[in-house]
């Protein structure tokens, strides 16, 4: 019997570090995306400038795309940021109140985490209705006539974004709390 | 509550939960939704913050940030840096602490092509300083040295600091950029003065052996040209071409990051691998910068809400601190501040509630930004957080050379930047002079 409860523990355990690898996936890629972005950013607005001195005439749309693709970076690699623990926060208390009481550390590292999750969470929702609108409008960028793009795909993308990094600081919350209830040793 | 308690109670809670070890940008969204739903309601709050996560960054002003750092990072392995400090230690072999004041000029020629401080820290720290020990300059000496001179990389544009405190300004990025160039050369100049000064007063913190006898590897003039081609020419097409007017300042960061590539490929430093790495550098610290600045946004519209900055500039203003007074406590503030937090973060906490006061006291507000930027920058060198000065010691990979070394050997450079910020306060043209042609 107890053989059995543990070759099931095993296998729902083997089934979850599969999901967490299926979900760094997920975050990495986004990030990638994001990377890749920042490249593409810079020949889009070096192929204006070329196009405006040589050919005398601006390339459309660049300013309003580069604009879009600015945010799409951020929100694409914010999830990653969360992972790496690169967000920027002071390190005066919390390294030292860590060290010295190491569950009261993991639950406030929670706490941290939860605040995020939650504040990126309701971001993220609060954003469908800016996508509705701007999908039911129709809303574009460009000139009429000249060549547009309609807006609510960078929309999805940059809410895509957002909704990965809240998921990502709520499994950050939730491996602290974990370690917080092991008691804090790491 | 009235809105104005509120707003206190929120700059309040942000302080502590800031000094607790929350990251800041989370900090800032979460009091500030938390005051607009004490002073309307939780509708307006939601509302709020997504209007703000969706509008605040999408301005083609902020793909700067992202080009300017990519190309301060491609600099920086491509050698450029040690091109620049070799042709001014040739050029300054027979003065005395030549190097010293090579390693403050190079830094701000290096400056002009770079716009993040810790650029300049990694490259000089792993160029100047060996060659420093090599003449028998003094391990706290030469590390000062380079964490000093490597705030001049903020302050001559292009400049990250510089496009921040535009962009919350309101500010043109272009002539806060021509406003960072006088106090530059001006901080160059006092800290030239301050090695000098040194090297005659106490000979034993700058030298461990005052006759220097190591060799100078001797480049010809021919060499010297070529070394300083390619550092020119990026310079040129930068600065050249944004108050050439053939670029704004987004496009002067683009074909920045290009040339700066373009360099490196040419010289052959640069794999497909570290450039990923590059990238995926670059974006991380886009990210917690502009996040921050999406967060910065969202809090100062709630103290907006809240008129806290119509409160304080009456109590600075119409009480007996006056306008003057409140510089001062300001200054003292961001000094203070800069021992605990990194530089981007104080301005964005800041200046939110400083610039309205600011505004209201009738002080030009290019001017102001030189004095915040450079009032900032001294947070790079004082413990226990001085980011220049840790960048330093991960660069140098030296067991024997402590972090309270480099610290001490940078103490000099924070009393001239003390002195620089009395000089641009008496003689404001210095900073907007150029800036306001």
């Amino acid at each position: 019997m107890t053989h059995d409860t543990n070759q099931n523990a095993s296998e729902r355990g083997r089934s979850l570090s599969a999901l967490l690898r299926a979900w760094s996936w997920i975050v990495e890629g986004l990030a990638a995306l994001g990377t890749i972005l920042i490249g593409v950013l810079m020949l889009i607005i070096c192929a204006d400038i070329v196009a405006r001195n040589l050919m005398g005439a601006s390339l459309p749309m660049v300013s309003e795309l580069g604009a879009l693709t600015l945010v799409m970076i951020v929100y694409l690699q914010l999830a990653a940021t969360i992972r790496a623990d690169r967000l920027a926060r002071t390190e005066i208390w919390f390294p030292g109140f860590c060290d010295r009481h190491p569950r009261g550390g993991a639950v406030l590292g929670g706490l941290f985490n939860l605040t995020a999750a939650g504040l990126l969470g309701l971001i993220a929702w609060a954003s469908l209705r800016i996508i509705a609108k701007d999908y039911e409008a129709g809303e574009f960028i460009g000139v009429p006539g000249i060549a547009t793009m309609v807006v609510w795909p960078f929309r999805v993308m940059i809410i895509l974004g957002v909704a990965v990094a809240a998921l990502e600081a709520a499994l950050r919350m939730a491996a602290a709390f974990r370690n917080a209830a092991r008691g804090g040793l790491t | 509550m009235s809105p104005v308690e509120i707003g206190f109670f929120a700059i309040a809670g942000l302080l502590v939960l800031i000094f607790i070890g929350m990251p800041i940008g989370i900090s800032m969204l979460g009091v500030s939704l938390v005051g607009v739903a004490f002073i309307r309601n939780e509708v307006v709050a939601t509302r709020m913050i997504a209007a703000v996560a969706n509008d605040a960054l999408e301005e083609y002003l902020f793909a700067v940030v992202p080009l300017f750092v990519l190309m301060g990072l491609l600099v920086t392995v491509s050698n450029v840096g040690r091109d620049t400090f070799e042709v001014f230690e040739r050029l300054l072999k027979r003065v005395t602490a030549g190097l010293g004041i090579a390693t403050v000029f190079a830094n701000a020629v290096f400056a002009s092509i770079t716009g993040i401080s810790i650029a300049s820290a990694t490259v000089f720290a792993r160029v100047a300083v060996p060659e420093m020990k090599r003449h028998g300059y003094t391990n706290t000496f030469a590390t000062g040295v380079v964490a000093g001179s490597s705030v001049l990389g903020m302050m001559i544009p292009p400049s990250l600091l510089m496009i921040v405190y535009a962009v919350l300004a309101e500010e043109s990025v272009g002539r806060m950029f021509l406003a960072g160039i006088g106090p530059g050369i001006l901080l160059s100049l006092i800290f030239m003065i301050t090695i000098l000064l040194l090297a005659r007063t106490r000979p034993d913190f700058v030298f461990t052996d005052t006759a220097d006898t190591a060799e100078y590897h001797d480049i010809t003039t021919g060499q010297m040209v070529r070394k300083a081609v390619p550092i020119l020419s990026l310079m040129l097409l930068v600065l050249g071409g944004l108050y050439g007017g053939f670029f704004n300042p987004t496009e002067a960061g683009a074909a920045g990051a290009a040339g700066a590539l373009v360099i490196a490929l040419l010289r052959k430093s640069l794999t497909g691998g570290a450039l990923w790495k590059l990238l995926v550098e670059t974006g991380q610290i886009t990210v917690s910068v502009l996040f921050l600045i999406m967060a910065a946004t969202f809090f100062s519209r709630m103290l907006a809400l809240s008129g806290v900055p119509r409160e304080l500039a009456q109590i600075f203003l119409e009480g007996s601190i006056g306008a003057v007074g409140f510089l001062i406590l300001y200054l003292a503030l961001i000094i203070v501040l800069g021992c605990l937090i990194d530089s981007i973060s104080i301005m964005l906490i800041l200046l939110p509630i400083a610039l309205p006061v600011a505004e209201a006291a009738g002080f030009d507000l290019i001017w102001f930004g030189v004095m915040t930027v450079v009032a900032v920058e001294m947070g790079l060198l004082t413990p226990p957080f001085g980011l220049s000065v840790y960048t330093i010691k991960s660069a140098m990979t030296d067991p024997d050379l402590s972090v309270g070394d480099i610290f001490r050997g940078a103490f000099p450079f924070v009393l001239a930047m003390l002195a620089s910020l009395v000089i641009l306060a008496l003689f404001p043209s210095i900073a907007t002079w150029l800036a306001r042609l």
